[in-house]
């Protein structure tokens, strides 16, 4: 349902929608929850997938799209999440533990980045950012005692408990599907908050966010924290789609690639980091199935055809497209017009 | 604290303290002198006009009050205090508000949540109970939404709350930023070049608009103005500034024909 809160436009015709938006949230829902029961193993995990990539984009847009800044580091707070579940779980401690720790070091890290890159902007801060998974893979390798080194961990967590009769890939899916629900729902509380215009404020004038009282440099500390913290989960999440984590994952690719997928779904929209999220998990399936060796090559021509079309992204031009048939319906009923 | 409210003076309150002093304040950027010792008083719940041609300093003046100039010299207080070591993310909790000589609007943002965006600092909460969404901030939030709407009404913007502010007329846009800047309940009022891009019968009403909220939210006003109309309109006292210093101070009218003043504006047209 969370989805939806990004949809609601205040626009004029809200009164005469809220069913048509109700029947839409319930449907998505209940598709959602049926999916994995009549599914394959691959297509679930492609779904888990999608919803683990989009809660860490959906932290590169506090940031980016909210606020305004610039970071290349996401992979390596999707790293620190990611290992902070399995390492506790490879030493026997509770699922729950892990994902604490794996956050809370997430977001301690990323504070503790964030208040010197506050005061950078632009290329300085890419450069200070671009540290962070240049750093994080090597030493990923070399901690080998604590994190199993280049050939990774894999671990098992969050087991299907016995009464749900469930597969491991259809409670995966659950799990993932309920944290991604319930922290899309936290960050779209937030934007609607005085926290959410105040990162507007900052990202489009910052003498304005000042003299409304917001103290610019907070602001932006804290939108990096979270975004660590959502990039954290998220490597949580992984680890609970995949039960294995490697140095491989964690590299400065993906948080190129979780950058494209935001700039592909559309900045400020929820829906959008979802639609990014897919476009990084499915289409190169697509490409590899259309021609395994040029795949690379494919997904990029793709990657590029999207962004030419819709160079806001797919959420915004999606977004044009249904109220444009909605002001069209409007017209056709409206009497006398 | 209590706004000592004076009618009829200039503001030149010999022996009273002023609401607003500014004393000697000079400001240097590299080669230019924008501002040279210049001072004045604005007395309580007084508008004060500031005038001169482009370039003179009056913008750079607002932008000392609100921080983000540091002046090289001189001294501005505001109820006594001095505001210029106050850093500029606190002005607003001072009761200094402001609108810009150029609309600074959230473009995407509907015109209420521009409005919401001056009533910053009188929401409290943490990042946690925002994002929980708990019924304390969330009515918080409605009552104020409530305010930004009356004062959309009053600026004559009623009908455009959902509009996205990008979207409006430059002369709408510098009228968004005036309710902005009430929803924070300010003191001190900082309007710079309020009228422009309005038309004459605009202008007329925004002069009324400018003395009825000062008497209304009890404010004192500083408004920065090439109009005369407006000026001679609405302001108890006019300060007028050529090449950053202070050369006439006065009733409108004395200003207006002041010698300096119009061989200023004559030798810029
Ligand atoms: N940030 C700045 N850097 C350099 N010079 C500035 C800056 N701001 C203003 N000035 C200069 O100060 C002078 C006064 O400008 P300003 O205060 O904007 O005038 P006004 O608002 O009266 O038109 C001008 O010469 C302007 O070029
Ligand atoms: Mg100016």
């Amino acid at each position: 349902m969370s989805l939806m809160i990004d949809l609601v436009k205040p626009d004029g015709g809200a009164a005469r929608r809220p069913y048509g938006r109700m029947l839409t949230g319930a449907a998505l829902v209940i598709v959602l929850a049926v999916f994995p029961l009549v599914m394959s193993p691959f297509a679930n995990l492609q779904v888990t997938l999608t919803l683990v990539y989009a809660v860490a984009i959906l932290g590169l847009d506090i940031l980016v799209g909210w606020t305004g800044q610039v970071s290349l580091g996401q992979s390596a707070f999707f790293g620190i999440g990611a290992y902070g579940v399995a390492v506790c779980a490879d030493r026997g401690w509770p699922v729950w533990a892990g994902l604490l720790f794996g956050v809370v070091l997430a977001g301690v890290v990323g504070c503790l980045v964030a208040v010197p890159a506050a005061r950078l902007r632009g290329y300085a801060l890419g450069m200070i950012t671009l540290t962070l998974p240049v750093v994080a893979v090597p030493l990923a390798k070399r901690l080998e005692v604590v994190t199993g080194g280049a050939q990774g961990l894999n671990v098992t967590i969050a087991e299907a408990p016995e009464w749900t009769g469930l597969a491991a890939d259809q409670w995966h899916y659950y799990v993932v599907a309920a944290g991604a629900a319930l922290v899309f729902a936290l960050a779209a509380a937030l934007r609607r908050s005085h926290f959410g215009r105040a990162f507007d404020a900052v990202r489009v004038d910052e003498a304005l966010a000042t003299a409304q009282g917001v103290h610019v440099t907070r602001y932006k500390v804290l939108a990096f924290t979270l975004s660590a913290v959502y990039g954290g989960f998220a490597g949580v999440l992984y680890v609970v789609a995949v039960q294995f984590i490697s140095p491989e994952t964690l590299i400065l690719t993906l948080s190129i690639s979780l950058l494209a997928g935001l700039a592909i779904g559309g900045l400020r929209s929820l829906l959008g980091c979802v639609l990014g999220a897919a476009f990084y998990v499915v289409v190169p399936n697509v490409t590899g199935e259309v021609s395994a060796g040029q795949s690379y090559l494919l997904y990029g021509v793709c990657l590029l055809a999207v962004m030419l079309l819709m160079p806001r992204g797919v959420a915004p031009a999606l977004d044009r497209v249904v109220r444009n048939v909605a002001g069209r319906r409007g017209r056709a009923v409206a009497p006398g017009d | 604290m209590a706004v000592r409210r004076e009618t009829g003076g200039w503001g030149v309150n010999h022996g009273m303290q002023a609401f607003v002093e500014v004393r000697d304040l000079t400001l240097r950027f590299s080669g230019v002198t924008a501002l040279e010792d210049v001072g004045f008083d604005v007395g309580g719940g007084q508008i004060c006009g500031l005038v001169g041609p482009n370039g003179a300093g009056k913008s750079s003046l607002f932008n000392c009050v609100s921080g983000y100039y540091r002046p090289s010299a001189g001294s501005i207080r505001v109820a006594g205090q001095d505001v210029l070591g106050v850093p500029a993310h606190r002005k607003v909790r001072l009761g200094i508000a402001r609108t810009f000589q150029h609309p600074a609007l959230q473009p995407e943002r509907t015109v209420l949540d521009n409005v919401l965006l001056g009533g910053h600092s009188t929401l409290p909460g943490s990042v946690l109970s925002a994002m929980l969404a708990l019924p304390g901030g969330r009515r918080r939030e409605r009552a104020l939404a409530a305010e930004a709407r009356e004062l959309l009404a009053l600026l004559g913007l009623a009908g455009v709350e959902r509009t996205p502010a990008g979207d409006l007329p430059y002369g709408s846009q510098k009228r968004v930023e005036i309710a902005r800047a009430l929803l924070s309940r300010p003191r001190l009022l900082l309007l710079d070049e309020p009228a422009s891009g309005l038309t004459h019968a605009e202008v007329g009403e925004l002069g009324e608009l400018i003395t009825r909220i000062r008497a209304d939210h009890d404010l004192t006003v500083i408004v920065v103005e090439h109009h005369m109309g407006l000026i001679s309109a609405v302001t108890d006292h006019v300060v007028a500034l050529v090449g950053g210093r202070k050369v006439a101070e006065g009733t409108a009218q004395a200003v207006q024909s002041d010698p300096v003043v119009v061989s200023a504006y004559l030798g810029v047209a």
